[in-house]
């Protein structure tokens, strides 16, 4: 097609020109792909930690634990889900729990608590359990008649190290469950309204305690991609397979944090809506006046007989070029630079606590959308912007755009 | 100088199209920063407002100890002393008292552990927002000692409704002896905060501190401020002066440390943002500064050739660069003002989402700051200056021949 | 743990047993009738032997333990059925209560805070315990007629006084006509739902005292609770030794 050659022919022409335009389409694309791949991944990151902190992505109950919970809604199949966690590759770690409510005692001292029984090992490995003990330990293994407390705990105890803290509660046959367990280890676990009220038993020896056999209360999972936990989700609520359970995402188990992460990403969208439309009249500027500057030429070629609609297709084809080779040099830049950022991430000295956790780090991703918007927003500008003077050029009087200067 | 100037006034203006869409360029980044930096400042207000306005307020004097147990006996020291103080202070537009106690609540059909509060509703009102909050009944209208003020969780999980009957019993400072009294529900509110809607209970201070054996004691004092500024960490003289004889005053940035790590977050973004405008907007103004030079290329080689300086030259240009920045300025300014004080007039509705344990009351508005119209059209000011230098030595450093070879 | 609030409330009905009149002619005034059963359950000291069976819809369960009562406000009661909880202990005094464990062999104090609870099994709550004045002064009495009498029984409405910690709207005994037996408590809201009931069978003489020796508490609210105490054996103003009441005796173990 004579007009695609002509139109490649007049880019490497004009060296000068086309370079500046070019580079002012390659500035801002990459720096709309780094801000989107940016905003993402720092926004999934933040609900990475603050989900693996203590809940999980997911989480498998009885039905109506969540907005009941009850001693008595328990998950009976605990080694057959087991069993499909282990096996489904997305899962990258779960963590088992019983909770019940009973009174610490000690000396004098006494207080209501809440019970977590958990399993040491697969804890640490799905939310870092043994990173939140401050001092002492961990527990030594599934039946230890040991407890780990949280800080408010200790403190409103008077506890530490080394003590017998007495446990007293009703368990799930209606007797009274009453135990000694051996204080090891104080943990904090950041949501100090929680620390208050904690008291941790290996999972085994809750079990026991609360006359509970295998039997669990909540199972949190971990996956691989927290982009994909929906899917994740469904897919194990399928594999599951059973009514009587529910399989939620972090979504729906927390909701307020949800609900606060969502108003965030509104937030961003209003930024993005903002960087595109600095984006589009970055390119404006620099396409607008490429195209006005070549006026005469285009007046020239009318003269020479090209038709009107010739010249709009060339003045078109030329821009699209040109914008298509510097989104692919800036996809380049950009998306490297994503992949950078989401392998090291920057960290910032200040950064945010939430739940105690502490993040400094901002990651970027690497994903569809941070290459998408910007390719539409570039060409689709580039291409409006074109249009006008392309179809004024094609219809101005060949004579008249020449005498120009 | 004053000539050069001149020159390069009337230079940008003899390509009036490119000067005019580079100046819109330029100007709608600078209008983009004012805008987004309103934006953020009205955002945080509103996150930090939402957040403390609901019940904490943006700062709290509570006696040493008593955030971590607690415990009932320990109240305010010299509360007299304390209450005369913030009375006198300018920057404390409003502050309210409170006693409390985890306490037991009954009704016939249920029972429930819950925060008892003790407050003074004519000072609570312009603090907190439960009496906006009210879904039925009222907040303490009328003189009745017995009211109980709660939230729609309770009510429900109680199973009770206006005029019903509860009991709470809580065990009091000192004796730790236990006190029972009967209540009639008069007010419940709805936060959409299952904290807030499931574990208060409400009742008037003198009620709640006779029923402590508190006499005239209270445990908490809120406070809200006139400017959000005061209410930071780091206006130490403000909360120094209040953490004496074994008291302690933090703001909210210790009450609610999430709130302050989602700020810093949001603040982060900002800076990304500019600094991508930035770099947008240096982008614009190479381009048309180098646009115009190799243009006027020709041009530049005459007056080379009839005696001016390369310096001269490279003055010319950066002088251009200044000028059209100041176009640029004017344009970005006004643009970003119109736009600032249109949405400040409609507003951005967040209302109704929860973030951060509370939800947003009011509608978002952008705040207008001086330093917004001062210290941002600088920064591009200077900016375009910089920039301006590259294309500038560009110009100064071409050979005379060359330029005058050079045409278009 | 909520055992424990059930044993406080029976403490509680305990230290309500009091001198009775054995045949008393029943009085026609509402307030009589009721001081009348009140006096029933007062007095100075009891010892008994008791059994408490606990029907929850996910679990049932039988006590049985002895229990001493001396004057308002000083329980002491140790568990004897089934073996897990054998020996665990409670001692009460006035608004203070500790718990011994004789398995982990510690004495327990139970912070004021968690007094109020007496969920579980037992649907005993707390009101019918911690109070300070008696049913006889909380209420105004009077007599009514319900629409289907049953013959030989009269019914007292107790309304509670303005002002009193009482969750009720009101309370209808039904008690015998012959002998001031109650038969039956129903309590209701304010609404005039009903919201628990307590049933009393089984009149039997205990020494020189009748008084019904079962006593079934049935929430209406909820399904399928249900708590009934049955007295096997009881003294009453037999001299029982104060040093009962200390928290020596409590890790003792009589």
């Amino acid at each position: 097609m004579l007009t695609l050659r002509m139109a490649f022919r007049n880019i490497f022409r004009q060296k000068r020109r086309t370079i500046f335009t070019g580079l002012s389409i390659v500035g801002g694309f990459t720096l709309a792909v780094i801000f989107i791949g940016w905003a993402d991944g720092s926004y999934n990151n933040i609900i990475d930690q603050f989900t693996r902190n203590r809940l999980g992505h997911i989480q498998i109950h009885e039905k109506t634990y969540l907005e009941r919970p009850s001693l008595y809604k328990t998950i009976d199949t605990a080694q057959r889900i087991g069993a499909i966690l282990e096996r489904e590759d997305s899962v990258e770690s779960w963590a088992p729990r019983v909770y019940g409510a009973g009174l610490a005692a000690l000396g004098e001292k006494s207080a209501g608590v809440q019970i977590i029984g958990l399993d040491p090992q697969r804890e640490n490995a799905a939310t870092h359990f043994d990173r939140k003990i401050v001092r002492g330990r961990s527990f030594s293994d599934l039946r230890a008649g040991e407890v780990v407390l949280g800080k408010g705990l200790a403190e409103i105890l008077q506890a530490k190290t080394g003590d017998q803290v007495v446990l007293v509660s009703q368990a799930a046959d209606g007797s009274i469950a009453q135990d000694l367990y051996l204080l090891v280890g104080i943990a904090a676990t950041g949501d100090d309204l929680s620390d208050r009220m904690s008291c941790f038993l290996p999972l085994g020896t809750a079990q026991d305690y609360l006359v509970l056999g295998d039997r669990l209360h909540e199972i949190a999972v971990v996956v691989d991609r927290l982009s994909r936990v929906n899917r994740i989700a469904a897919t194990l609520s399928g594999l599951i397979d059973d009514p009587t359970l529910s399989v939620d995402p972090w979504q729906v188990f927390a909701r307020s944090f949800y609900e606060a992460m969502r108003a965030d990403k509104a937030g961003m969208w209003v930024m993005l809506v903002i960087i595109v439309v600095i984006v589009a009249v970055g390119v404006l500027n620099t396409v607008l006046m490429s195209v006005l500057e070549r006026r005469r030429e285009y007046g020239l070629l009318k003269a020479i007989g090209t038709k009107p609609r010739q010249i709009v297709r060339l003045v078109l084809l030329e821009i699209i070029v040109l914008s298509l080779i510097a989104m692919i040099i800036g996809a380049g830049l950009g998306l490297g630079t994503n992949a950078i950022l989401s392998r090291h991430g920057i960290k910032f000295s200040s950064g945010l606590t939430y739940g105690g956790m502490v993040f400094d780090t901002m990651k970027s991703e690497i994903n569809l959308r941070s290459f998408v918007i910007p390719a539409i927003t570039v060409i689709l500008s580039a291409v409006l912007v074109s249009l006008v003077p392309a179809i004024k050029a094609a219809r101005t009087e060949p004579a008249k755009t020449m005498r120009m200067h | 100088m004053g000539f050069t100037i001149k020159l390069a006034w009337r230079n940008i203006f003899r390509n009036k199209r490119r000067t005019f869409i580079a100046g819109l360029a330029i100007g709608v980044g600078l209008a983009t920063l004012i805008f987004t930096d309103a934006l953020i400042l009205g955002m945080k207000a509103n996150m930090i407002h939402s957040a403390t306005a609901a019940y904490s307020g943006e700062g709290q004097i509570h006696r040493q100890g008593f955030r971590l147990t607690q415990d009932v006996e320990k109240t305010i020291n010299n509360p007299a002393e304390v209450i005369a103080g913030l009375a006198k202070e300018e920057e404390v537009e409003a502050f309210t008292r409170r006693a409390m106690s985890f306490g037991m609540i009954t009704s016939p059909a249920n029972v429930s552990s819950v925060l008892f509060v003790g407050l003074d509703p004519e000072s609570e009102k312009p603090l907190s927002h439960i009496d906006d909050n009210i879904q039925q009944g009222d907040f303490f209208s009328g003189p009745e000692a017995r009211d109980i003020v709660i939230g729609s969780q309770l009510a429900d999980l109680l199973e009770v409704s206006l005029g019903d009957r509860v009991v709470v019993t809580v065990s009091q400072a000192g004796s730790g002896s236990l006190a029972q009294d009967m209540f009639r529900v008069s007010g419940i509110y709805h936060f959409n905060i299952k904290e807030m809607d499931g574990g208060f209970a409400f009742v008037r201070l003198g009620k709640a501190q006779e029923m402590l054996g508190l006499g005239t004691g209270v445990h908490e004092i809120a406070i809200k401020f006139r400017s959000l500024d005061s209410a930071a960490e780091g206006n130490t003289s403000f909360w120094e002066k209040y953490s004496v004889n074994g008291n302690e005053a933090v703001s909210w940035m210790v009450l609610l440390p999430q709130l302050k790590g989602v700020l810093n977050m949001v603040w982060i973004s900002l800076i990304f943002m500019a600094v991508l405008l930035f770099g947008i907007v240096a982008f614009g103004i190479i381009n048309t500064l180098f646009m115009s030079i190799y243009e006027r290329m020709f041009e530049f080689g005459v007056i080379r050739a009839v005696g001016t300086r390369p310096g001269g030259v490279r003055r010319l240009v950066v002088f251009e660069a200044g000028a059209l920045a100041v176009l640029s300025i004017a344009m970005g300014t006004v643009l970003g003002l119109i736009i600032t004080l249109i949405v400040m007039k409609t507003g951005i509705d967040y209302r109704g989402i929860e973030f951060a344990g509370t939800t947003f009351y009011e509608m978002l508005y952008p705040e207008l700051h001086l330093q917004q119209f001062l210290i941002y059209p600088a920064a591009v000011f200077f900016f375009t200056l910089l920039v301006g230098l590259y294309p500038a030595g560009v110009a100064a450093r071409m050979s005379i021949s060359d330029a005058l070879r050079k045409s278009l | 743990m909520r055992k424990m609030w059930f044993l406080i409330g029976l403490g509680g009905l305990l230290a309500f047993s009091g001198p009775g009149s054995a045949q008393s002619q029943i009085d026609a005034d509402a307030a009589t009738i009721v001081r009348q059963i009140d006096a029933l359950y007062r007095s100075d000291s009891s010892e008994a032997l008791v059994e408490m069976e606990i029907v929850t819809p996910h679990w049932q369960r039988t006590l049985r333990m002895k229990a001493w009562s001396l004057g308002m406000d000083k329980t002491f009661i140790r568990i004897l059925e089934p073996k897990k909880e054998e020996g665990i202990t409670t001692l009460r005094i006035g608004n203070e209560m500790w718990n011994y464990l004789p398995k982990i062999d510690k004495v327990m104090k139970i912070p004021p805070s968690m007094m109020m609870s007496s969920w579980m099994g037992s649907d005993l709550t707390n009101d019918d315990l911690v109070k300070e004045f008696t049913f006889l002064e909380s209420y105004h009495f009077e007599l009514v007629t319900p629409d289907a009498p049953e013959e030989g029984l009269v019914y007292v409405k107790c309304v509670p006084k303005e002002g009193l910690p009482i969750v009720w709207g009101h309370v209808i005994i039904a008690a015998q006509r012959a002998d001031a037996m109650p038969v039956w408590q129903k309590f209701f809201d304010e609404k005039g739902n009903l919201v628990r009931e307590m049933l009393f069978r089984e009149v039997k003489p205990f020494g020189r005292r009748r008084i019904p020796a079962v006593m079934e508490l049935i929430p209406r609210t909820k399904e399928g609770q249900k708590t009934v105490l049955r007295y096997l054996e009881a003294r009453f103003d037999a001299g029982i030794a104060p040093d009962i009441f200390t928290l020596r005796n409590l890790r003792r173990g009589n």
